[in-house]
């Protein structure tokens, strides 16, 4: 199961309450995975970039699917999300692809 | 995140069991079947087989066992301790800490097929069958290979780590750059560059011993393909495919034959032969 969605992710400005406080659940996240200290200055938008903003490398991605199961288990599939993209494009992806993917799967399951 | 402690390190282990029953309720794969999947040197880590085949490999039924080496992604890194010896110990004591009994399978991508081809030649009855991506046995030439390969590496990332980093941005990405950094971490901050071309290597008549079927994929365009003859005539079992328009990277860009391919070799050799019998009571 595959979404596909325009990679461009919602305007600045428009983001909706609940893409808003998984957002804010995404951006605690990415802060464990770079053990926090290296958020300071960087504030985490729909946009952000995990590679090219955030520097992140494909091993704290698999990080980040980790504290992803233990947030939202089996609902949000990381993996599966990203099954049909290369490596490049997933370091590529911008904050706010997964937060709308979080989003879908939660409605999907009737959580939202 | 799981790390499990074999007693001299920690590693950082991923394990997916996706298995979903079919329309009519069976699995695709032999059933406990394990895959232990073996990345490669420095830049490599257990996501280059969890962001392309794994999740497929647990679709079908597999028992998916992924981990980062000592001193790679998020596994511990000792300051000495690199051998090969010290990789294969890594292995077996994982296995036993994680309580698989069965004969696994193993995946090897470059180093982490040296890996494989050495713990298949110490533990025999632990391995079903093995697919090694772009690798080799550890011999001689290779330990020569290798050797050279780590010190250029060393000495690039310590001279003028910037420049080096710089080019490699421009001709790889971002992303290869930040990769290239922690590698380079690794070589100045421990003893791998001396460790691993210092290991006991293999002779011929080590890798004829080597039992289990091997299936030896390659890039055709990669120095290793010329080997792919060799290894039919050495090993006792053994089949190789090539990848057309590939170098070394076959796992990550082509992931898809990869995938099928393991599959294919996973399927038809479910245990050893000789284990069958014991499973017959």
């Amino acid at each position: 199961m595959t979404t596909i969605r325009p990679s461009g992710s919602a305007p600045t400005g428009s983001v909706r309450l609940d893409e808003a406080a998984v957002l804010a659940e995404l951006t605690g996240m990415i802060g464990q995975v770079l053990d926090g200290y290296e958020l300071d200055d960087t504030e985490i938008t729909m946009e952000t970039r995990f590679g090219r903003d955030l520097e992140l490398e494909s091993i704290d991605l698999v990080t980040l699917a980790g504290l992803l199961q233990d947030r939202y288990g089996s609902t949000v599939n990381f993996a599966e999300f990203v099954a049909s993209m290369e490596l490049e494009e997933i370091i590529g992806l911008s904050v706010g692809r997964l937060v709308e993917h979080v989003c879908l799967c939660l409605k999907a399951e009737g959580r939202d | 995140m799981a790390i499990v402690d074999t007693g001299d390190v920690g590693l950082h282990v991923q394990r997916l069991t996706g298995a979903r029953p079919t329309a009519h309720g069976v699995r695709a794969a032999a059933p406990d079947a394990t895959v232990v999947l073996l990345h490669g040197l420095l830049t490599d880590s257990l996501a280059s087989y969890y962001f392309t085949v794994a999740p497929a490999f647990a679709a079908a039924g597999l028992d998916v066992v992924m981990y980062d080496h000592r001193g790679h992604g998020r596994s511990g890194r000792p300051e000495r301790g690199y051998t090969l010896g010290a990789f294969v110990d890594d292995l077996d004591a994982l296995l036993d800490r994680l309580g698989i009994r069965n004969p696994v399978h193993l995946v090897g991508n470059s180093y982490g097929g040296t890996v494989a081809f050495d713990y298949a030649l110490r533990r025999p009855e632990r391995v079903a069958a093995m697919v090694v991506i772009e690798s080799e046995p550890a011999t001689p030439s290779w330990a020569v290979k290798i050797a050279g390969l780590l010190e250029r590496v060393r000495h690039e990332m310590s001279v003028n780590e910037d420049a080096a980093l710089d080019w490699i941005a421009a001709h790889h990405g971002g992303h290869t750059a930040r990769l290239a950094k922690s590698a380079g971490r690794l070589v100045r901050d421990t003893t791998l560059a001396a460790d691993i071309p210092a290991s006991a290597v293999l002779d011929d008549d080590d890798v004829r011993a080597i039992r289990c079927p091997v299936l030896a994929l390659y890039g055709a365009d990669s120095d290793l393909a010329a080997q792919a003859p060799r290894m039919r005539s050495l090993l006792p079992h053994c089949a190789t495919e090539s990848f057309p328009g590939h170098r070394h990277s076959v796992l990550v860009e082509a992931p898809g034959r990869v995938r099928d391919l393991v599959l294919d070799w996973v399927g038809r050799h479910p245990r050893p032969a000789g284990d069958r019998a014991v499973q017959v009571r």
